[in-house]
């Protein structure tokens, strides 16, 4: 293991995954360090799920690389099942076991204790987490969509996993649910699991991970920090909206030859431009129109949100064919 | 605390009670309400049978006491057959498809365990409750077995070998799950392939190929048979199967416990291998190229040494089997053209074998080009020779010649015996084996890897199976026609290596309407075929080498 593996808790180098002629994942690169709760975020179909799939080693990829807190998911398979909790799509639950039993399997599967006491005690721990105690006797066939995410999860937890590998978690959850996965990721987080989580909602991600990154026809297009993402995929784009008391047409004309500049509008005394630049650009240019004696009466910034852009990516596929 | 966690993890395959996979199964499947029915059920039928039998052998034959307790034996070796080889294996295909289908195996999957351990735990876990229900049959066949005084080396052999078949059918049943996508295909497909496995397959023993009934339980049953019945009925019935032949390996006479034992070992390891490559990999081939051409090598092994042995005896031949069954005074000596559809029957299942190993282990066109971008991202020129993304075409050439050297050893045994003075089985026969072998062999791996399965599937039902119908209508005809129709079915790739034996074996007595036609017929059809092998081969060079290159 070298330095630069042992620093993260996610590696994955060149990935590739083909169906037949259909390239599902193409040469990703991306890592992901320790205690972050990381986001992927895609359209339908950008890969996300084939990148989850080869990362929690139930998928070999066409090739590529993939270290899980510095283990090679491809070499040391039962190895990277120690550390990974992996949590599917619409997690499916089975028909013949109630919720306690499951998870007394899945804890002593992966030997959460030596003794059964330790699992039950771990088990209700579990439960506890995703608020499900008086769920621990039900069938979990006859569980809601929500309660059978949150038994799935309570199952991803039992392990106690280094890495956590989360697909679409959120669905399915009612807004209060969404508050408590939230507020349990980021206690997960904090003491030291890394959780990578997919989503195609942009704005849910940003709430709830410390960076996240997109991906859109197996390829990754942007990774940070929710404002460097929306920088990289927005184009800085925002739309602004400025009312003057005088002189609106004068202002047009006045703003129509500065940088970053497009798409202005006048209209009922105000203008409406678009603006591309870094937040000190658009300072300028309000001190600009304030230096040129342009007196302005109010003002109002429109960035375009996660989901325009988002919308923007899944649209250009379609566009492309 | 950690060293704790490090001792639990660790789950030992041999463990099998405490696999968690097994206890998981045993809790769901062994619930009061559902286990309570199903014991009774199979409690009641076993109390049927032992009461109904003693009272039969006790109050209205008369029989003494410890004959009258054996009476309900065999009725209770049936019963438990049916629960442990019926129900247990439908449960287990059933079982495993439904984990699929409910979308749970990728849980099971990602278990920190070795796909030993996962194996099995499926493989007892998923039929515990039949396995319950044949516990709940046992008393009563103890009670037979202690109080009819039954020797105990026969119920050893007997429960022993019950208890391999029983894993044989359940690890049948397990592939069958693993395999078939369908939950209800998969409970179909199971059953059918246990049916043909186990019961079809075994009749080829009819026509020489007597190996495969070693598969089942039923010569160990047989055997066992005079010590389960009354004695009365124990010592006809021993009687009878003086004139059975007795089981053995070359030169080797061994015990039917024994030799069924050592076939069924193969099949199971092969089994398992097939079940742990899958849970390792769910897109693995079944098998790998090295490990099928050594189970194909096995099986001719097998049939070989099991089948030369009968032929010095007579017992080889299907109408000396007959009529020393039914007590013919003197049976006659077999006849020429018996032997020689032996022989075809051997080939015919050879060019079959090869066909299913073939289709095993030929990776699709997908498959190669995702190994060659591997290989290229890797810095390699070549695929790893038995990955499974390598070409399949070497590896069936070797059993392809493997197949047709074993189908030439076999046509030497039988021909060059006793019953055949003079005759022999020379060279030239040899390499017309070998050409059948390879050509249909190879064709068909060929086209396979060149054009897909479905391609595949409609070309055999056109070429195999339509001339096959068209022959036997035309051949209904008139007379005059029949030479027309051999020439038909000839083009079937099934029936060629049939017509080989035929043709090439100056044993053969053809009728005089065919004498002609199937000779002829069989050299124009296997040199077509041989020709058609040349030109999909290198069609399928020019497409791998294209795949080598990137281009598609």
């Amino acid at each position: 293991m070298d330095a630069d593996k042992g620093e993260m808790a996610i590696q994955v180098r060149d990935l590739r995954v083909d169906y037949g002629n259909f390239i599902a994942v193409d040469d990703l690169r991306l890592e992901v360090p320790r205690g972050e709760v990381f986001g992927l975020v895609g359209p339908n179909g950008a890969g996300k799920t084939s990148t989850f799939r080869v990362l929690a080693t139930l998928m070999e990829p066409t090739y590529g690389e993939v270290y899980l807190d510095g283990v090679d998911v491809l070499e040391n398979v039962e190895e990277a099942r120690r550390i990974v909790g992996y949590m599917p799509d619409l997690a499916p639950v089975p028909r013949d076991l109630r919720v306690r039993e499951f998870l007394e399997f899945h804890a002593a599967a992966y030997g959460v204790s030596s003794s059964r006491s330790g699992r039950r005690e771990r088990v209700a721990e579990c439960l506890a987490e995703v608020a499900l105690e008086d769920q621990a006797e039900a069938w979990c066939h006859r569980l809601s969509r929500g309660q059978t995410q949150r038994v799935v999860l309570a199952k991803t937890l039992l392990h106690r996993p280094r890495v956590m590998i989360l697909d679409e978690p959120a669905s399915g959850l009612d807004p209060l649910a969404r508050r408590d996965l939230r507020n349990a990721l980021r206690r997960l987080a904090s003491a030291g699991t890394t959780v990578f989580v997919s989503s195609h909602i942009l704005s849910e991600l940003a709430e709830m991970c410390t960076s996240l990154c997109v991906m859109n026809r197996g390829r990754l297009l942007a990774a940070g920090t929710a404002e460097e993402v929306w920088q990289a995929l927005g184009n800085g784009r925002r739309e602004l909206k400025i009312s003057f008391l005088k002189r609106a047409a004068e202002a047009v004309r006045w703003l129509g030859g500065r940088a970053g500049v497009e798409d202005i509008r006048e209209a009922d005394g105000g203008v409406t431009l678009g603006f591309s630049g870094t937040d000190d650009e658009q300072a300028d240019l309000m001190e600009g129109l304030i230096r040129e004696g342009f007196r302005m009466r109010a003002f109002e910034e429109k960035r375009s949100s996660f989901e325009e852009i988002l919308v923007g990516v899944a649209e250009s596929n379609r566009r492309d064919g | 605390m950690k060293q704790e966690m490090e001792k639990a993890r660790k789950h030992s395959w041999w463990a099998v009670l405490s696999n968690p996979i097994f206890r998981r199964y045993a809790r769901s499947r062994l619930r009061p309400r559902g286990l309570g029915v199903a014991l009774l059920l199979s409690g009641l039928v076993a109390g049927f049978i032992f009461a109904l039998a003693r009272s039969v052998a006790m109050n209205r034959i008369g029989m003494e006491i410890s004959d009258a307790e054996r009476a309900p034996l065999v009725g209770l070796v049936v019963l438990q057959g049916v629960i442990l080889f019926v129900l247990g294996t439908a449960q287990v295909a059933g079982g495993m498809t439904a984990e699929r289908d409910e979308g749970v195996i990728d849980y099971q999957r990602l278990l920190p365990m070795s796909p030993l351990a996962k194996v099995l735990g499926f493989l007892f876990g998923l039929p515990v409750r039949e396995w319950a229900m044949f516990g709940v049959t046992l008393p009563f066949s103890v009670w037979g077995l202690w109080r009819g005084e039954v020797e105990t080396a026969v119920w050893v052999k007997l429960y022993g070998v019950m208890l391999s078949t029983a894993l044989l059918y359940h690890l049948t049943g397990l592939v069958t799950g693993t395999v078939v996508k369908n939950r209800r295909w998969a409970f179909l497909v199971s059953i059918g392939l246990v049916f043909c496995l186990y019961t079809v397959i075994p009749q080829l023993a009819k026509f020489g190929l007597v190996g495969f009934q070693y598969f089942t339980i039923t010569p160990v049953f047989r055997e066992a048979l005079p010590g389960l019945l009354p004695r009365d009925a124990g010592a006809a019935v021993e009687t009878a199967q003086r004139l059975l032949p007795t089981v053995k390996f070359f030169d080797l006479d061994l015990p039917e416990a024994i030799f069924t034992a050592f076939s069924q070992a193969g099949l199971i390891l092969t089994f398992v291998w097939m079940l742990c490559r899958r849970w390792r990999r769910s897109e693995s081939h079944l098998l790998d190229k090295g490990w099928a051409t050594g189970f194909f090598v096995w099986t001719q092994v097998l049939l070989l040494g099991n089948a030369l042995p009968q032929v010095e005896p007579g017992n080889l031949f299907p109408s000396r089997g007959l009529t020393g069954l039914v007590g013919f005074a003197r049976p006659q000596p077999p006849d020429a053209n018996e032997a020689v559809a032996v022989i075809g029957v051997y080939g015919v299942f050879t060019v079959v074998m090869l066909w299913v190993f073939a289709s095993m282990i030929t990776p699709t066109a997908e498959r190669q080009r995702a190994g060659w971008r591997r290989a290229r991202k890797q810095g390699r020129k070549r695929l790893p020779v038995a990955g499974d993304a390598a070409s399949g075409f070497g590896w069936v050439a070797l059993m392809a010649v493997a197949g047709g050297v074993a189908w030439w050893i076999f046509a030497r045994g039988v021909v060059e015996s006793k019953w055949f003075p003079g005759q022999v089985v020379d060279g030239g026969v040899l390499a017309g084996f070998l050409l059948v072998t390879v050509a249909l062999g190879l064709g068909y791996q060929a086209l396979l890897e060149w054009r897909g399965a479905r391609f595949v599937g409609l070309s055999m039902l056109l070429i195999g199976v339509v001339p096959l119908m068209a022959g036997a209508v035309l051949g209904t005809v008139r007379n005059s026609l029949t030479p027309v129709a051999a020439w038909v079915m000839g083009i079937s790739p099934v029936l060629i290596p049939a017509y080989g034996a035929g043709a090439l074996l100056d044993l053969s007595e053809l009728p005089a309407l065919l004498v002609r036609a199937v000779p002829a017929a069989f050299k124009f059809w296997t040199a077509l075929a041989l020709l058609g092998m040349l030109r999909v081969a290198w069609g399928l060079w020019r497409e791998r080498s294209r795949i080598a290159a990137g281009e598609n």
